[in-house]
């Protein structure tokens, strides 16, 4: 009796319920963190150079026992009824299996990078600290020694020098490759961009029965300039990569066969088990930094993620750019010059239920309206000159922008209404009895004071949109742009370029990738950029909100 | 205190106007004149056939408990009304002999020539400097040293110039709530309106910014002519020359204020005064 008066007493109280509170937030906290948490872990430990262990390896099979190089990457410990189902034979005082998942590479010589071994039959393990990883262009990474330094086919270095020799010969390899690739993107994209330019002129001249003699003239003139620069550019470049394939390091791997790789393809060689904390530390950095500034490599899953966080960013900004506008002219409508009845409330009810149609029919709209009908139109009016390659009737940018304009442009709408709505009536009022018109009004105070609500809805809108990755696989997101939407070719921004997206590689590299192990690591670290980049953007418009807010503090009550 | 005039100015406006000329030199002319003035929210009416004549360069207080239409009637003189959808008006309000519940009338310029002050400071989220020259912006005047010359003139009208002029460039919004009643009233009279309507200017203010108010009130009919509503009737009874008593709706007493409060023609006037009900 006494007991249930004072749990009675204790619900009552509200006790339980402010600990049903604390127990909601709690959980929220928790999964918050420990999404982030996970990401960040995952993610960032992806660039720390792993020591390289050497092992006696004897197989299952009873075949004579092997040395085994490479990287341990992860370990799973089995039951011993799971094992046993899988077919490993179990001693009787094993209580479980362990097996280490090992990075060993070598994938042209091997056929994969990855491979699980069993921890029992792992003997003898040491890290030498000779091991090198060669970080390579292509086949992914190479484990084992070095022997000697080759130059056309003669050995320039061995032994003692031969560290330090490699060393120096791949600076200067690395900087020829940057001056290959500067001269590819640059000058001889410059020079393609243009040559195209002047077909497109010529087929247009030609299209329109106006291409005469003297501009037919011109233009073989102009494109002999250009033939003429391409050609030596072409020149250039085949001198460079002449110079950069004659040295190559010949190496051994741990079952001996020994393989040269041409120092061109090399992007880096490191010693991982003979290197300080503070080596370990400064390569973290540089493999970050890479991996932020460089153009991914081997079908996404080496080499860095630029032009994605570039896309994204691009795209975002694009989208801000459409949809602030539009939906703030919309919510102005509705709210101030609409007449507010049972119209006004449809629309406004209908563009609330816009907000709530799944993304990828914003997609499908997208590519069904935008990109075929507007931009098959487009192409038909203003390119003709272009067919039968499409244009604008093709996913882009552009379209990828207006999309998610379309798809974002209900927050806008309704957070620009409730801005205008919590505008005292007394401000309109002052406004309007010195002598303003409407218009006026609404342009030299009200729209001012509802700046932050606007900046509200683009924070919301951008949130959406940099997390959306359905739609843009319709319209204008692919695995790999060959070129960046902003460049220095005439006009800069080309709207009608296909992007890469953060969101989209995420999956692209998870997903597709045919390398899974490979691909693991930079899924986290991709995702923890995808969060770092919109919280950026969401960052930079929430300050530019709070500065609006305090310049145009409402009047309290 | 309150100056002794014949009874007769009492009770109706045509008739004291009238007899002013025989007491006092000035001409006493008719600013506005309300005719047969009816105005509906809706279904619901708000004035009931109002009448008056407010006279150039004297101050008129309104009177009369809450909802008794004395704001409404107000808001007619420069349109305020039209902001609500559901408003009907009939009748005539004349602003020199121009009706200005014309629909072809530029509201705009009307409001230009009648500013207006609310019950609440609504300073705008601006500087001082900017909300006194909101007007003349809106007007299209962005030439610097007349705009200067105007805000000072105009905060100097208003009683602020000293208490401002190192903070010009401040929001408006730090202000006391006296000080952004006072910038309100400054940036009324920066256009220059020919009539100012105040609306409960000094309702939200304490004693010394409402007296600070009032002085100015006192000062600025010597430019403006000047309509105030107000709950206080002490207030109306020290800075209005006239007296509107309007009771649900309608015009019931209007005459000089010390005949209106000494010696009032209707019973509703003089219950109202006596404090019986209102």
């Amino acid at each position: 009796m006494m007991n249930q008066e004072k749990l009675k007493a204790w619900i009552d109280s509200g006790t339980p319920w402010i600990w049903l509170n604390a127990t909601a937030v709690s959980i929220c906290l928790i999964m918050v963190i420990g999404v982030l948490g996970l990401v960040a872990i995952r993610g960032t430990s992806h660039f720390w150079p792993g020591k390289v262990m050497q092992m006696v390896y004897k197989n299952d099979d009873g075949s004579a026992p092997k040395t085994l190089i490479g990287e341990h990457i992860d370990t799973s410990l089995m039951s011993v009824a799971m094992a046993k189902a899988n077919g490993h034979v179990m001693a009787e005082n094993e209580d479980k299996l362990v097996q280490f998942l090992m990075k060993t590479g070598n994938r042209d010589l091997t056929g994969s990078d990855f491979g699980w071994i069993l921890e029992r039959n792992s003997k003898n393990v040491t890290y030498p600290k000779e091991l090198v990883v060669i970080e390579r262009r292509e086949w992914g990474n190479f484990y084992g020694y070095l022997l000697s330094l080759k130059e056309n086919g003669n050995v320039i270095a061995q032994g003692d020098t031969l560290w330090a020799k490699v060393n120096e010969k791949l600076t200067t390899s690395l900087a020829l490759f940057e001056e290959i690739k500067k001269l590819e993107k640059k000058e001889i994209g410059a020079v393609n961009y243009s040559l195209e330019r002047l077909r497109l002129k010529e087929k247009s001249l030609q299209l329109k029965n106006k291409l005469t003699v003297a501009d037919q003239k011109e233009i073989s003139a102009e494109r002999e300039i250009l033939d003429a620069e391409y050609k030596k550019f072409q020149a250039q470049l085949t001198e460079l990569y002449q110079k950069g394939r004659t040295i190559s390091v010949v190496a051994k791997i741990d079952n001996g066969s020994e393989l040269e790789i041409p120092l061109s393809k090399i992007v880096r060689i490191y010693q991982p088990n003979a290197m300080s904390v503070m080596d370990d530390i400064s390569f973290y950095f540089t493999k970050f930094s890479e991996f932020l500034t460089d153009d991914p490599r081997e079908s996404n899953t080496e080499g860095g993620i630029f032009p994605a966080i570039f896309g994204t960013i691009m795209m975002v900004i694009m989208m801000s750019i459409i949809v602030t506008p539009f939906g703030v002219i919309a919510a102005v409508y509705l709210k101030e010059y609409a007449k507010q009845g049972v119209i006004t409330r449809t629309i406004r009810i209908a563009v609330n239920n816009l907000a709530g149609v799944p993304s990828i029919v914003y997609g499908v709209f997208g590519l069904g309206f935008f990109v075929y009908i507007l931009g098959g139109n487009i192409d038909q009016l203003f390119f003709p000159e272009a067919a039968p390659a499409p244009v604008f009737g093709t996913p882009g940018l552009l379209w990828a922008s207006i999309t998610l304009a379309l798809l974002t442009l209900p927050v806008v709408i309704v957070s620009t209404e409730e801005g205008l709505s919590r505008i005292p009536k007394s401000i309109r009022e002052g406004s309007l009895a010195l002598g303003a018109t409407k218009f006026e009004t609404l342009w030299q105070t009200i729209l001012p004071m509802a700046s932050p609500s606007m900046m509200t809805g683009l924070i919301l809108a951008v949130a959406r949109a940099a997390g959306e990755v359905a739609p843009l696989m319709l319209v204008g997101v692919v695995k790999l742009a060959p070129t960046l939407p902003l460049d220095g070719n005439f006009p800069f921004l080309h709207l009608d370029r296909k992007f890469m997206h953060l969101g989209f590689h995420i999956y692209d590299v998870g997903f597709q990738s045919p390398n899974v192990e490979a691909a693991r690591p930079l899924v986290y670290a991709t995702s923890l950029l995808l969060v770092a980049v919109i919280l950026v953007l969401n960052l930079s418009a929430i300050i530019i909100r709070n500065r609006l807010r305090e310049k145009y503090r409402a009047l309290e009550g | 205190m309150i100056k002794q005039e014949p009874l007769t100015h009492a009770i109706n406006m045509n008739s004291y106007i009238n007899n002013d000329f025989n007491n006092t030199d000035e001409a006493k002319e008719v600013c506005i004149q309300v005719k047969d003035l009816n105005l509906y929210y809706g279904d619901k009416q708000a004035l009931y056939n109002v009448n008056m004549d407010i006279l150039k360069k004297k101050v008129t207080a309104y009177i009369g408990p809450s909802g008794c239409g004395k704001s409404t009637l107000l808001r007619c003189i420069n349109r305020m009304n039209d902001l609500v959808d559901t408003v009907r008006i009939d009748g005539e309000i004349l602003l020199d002999n121009q009706n200005i519940n014309d629909k072809n009338l530029n509201v705009s310029a009307l409001r230009r020539r009648v500013g207006m002050v609310f019950q609440k400071p609504n300073p705008f989220p601006k500087t001082i400097f900017e909300n006194v020259a909101y007007g003349l912006r809106i007007q299209g005047i962005n030439d610097k040293r007349l705009l200067a010359e105007t805000v000072e003139n105009a905060l100097r009208g208003a009683a602020l110039w000293d208490e401002m002029k190192d903070r010009l460039n401040d929001n408006a919004l730090g202000m006391s709530g006296g000080q952004q009643q006072r910038l309100v009233i400054a940036r009324a009279i920066a256009i220059e309106p020919e009539v100012l309507l105040l609306d409960e200017p000094a309702s939200a203010l304490d004693p010394i910014s409402t007296l600070k108010i009032e002085e100015l009130i006192n000062e600025l009919k010597e430019k403006y002519t000047i309509v105030i509503v107000t709950h206080n009737m002490q207030q109306a009874a020290r800075v209005s020359d006239y007296t509107a008593f309007m009771y649900m709706g309608e015009l019931i007493e209007m005459g000089a204020t010390s005949d209106l409060f000494t010696n009032p023609q209707k019973k509703q006037t003089e219950d109202y005064i006596t404090g019986r009900y209102g």
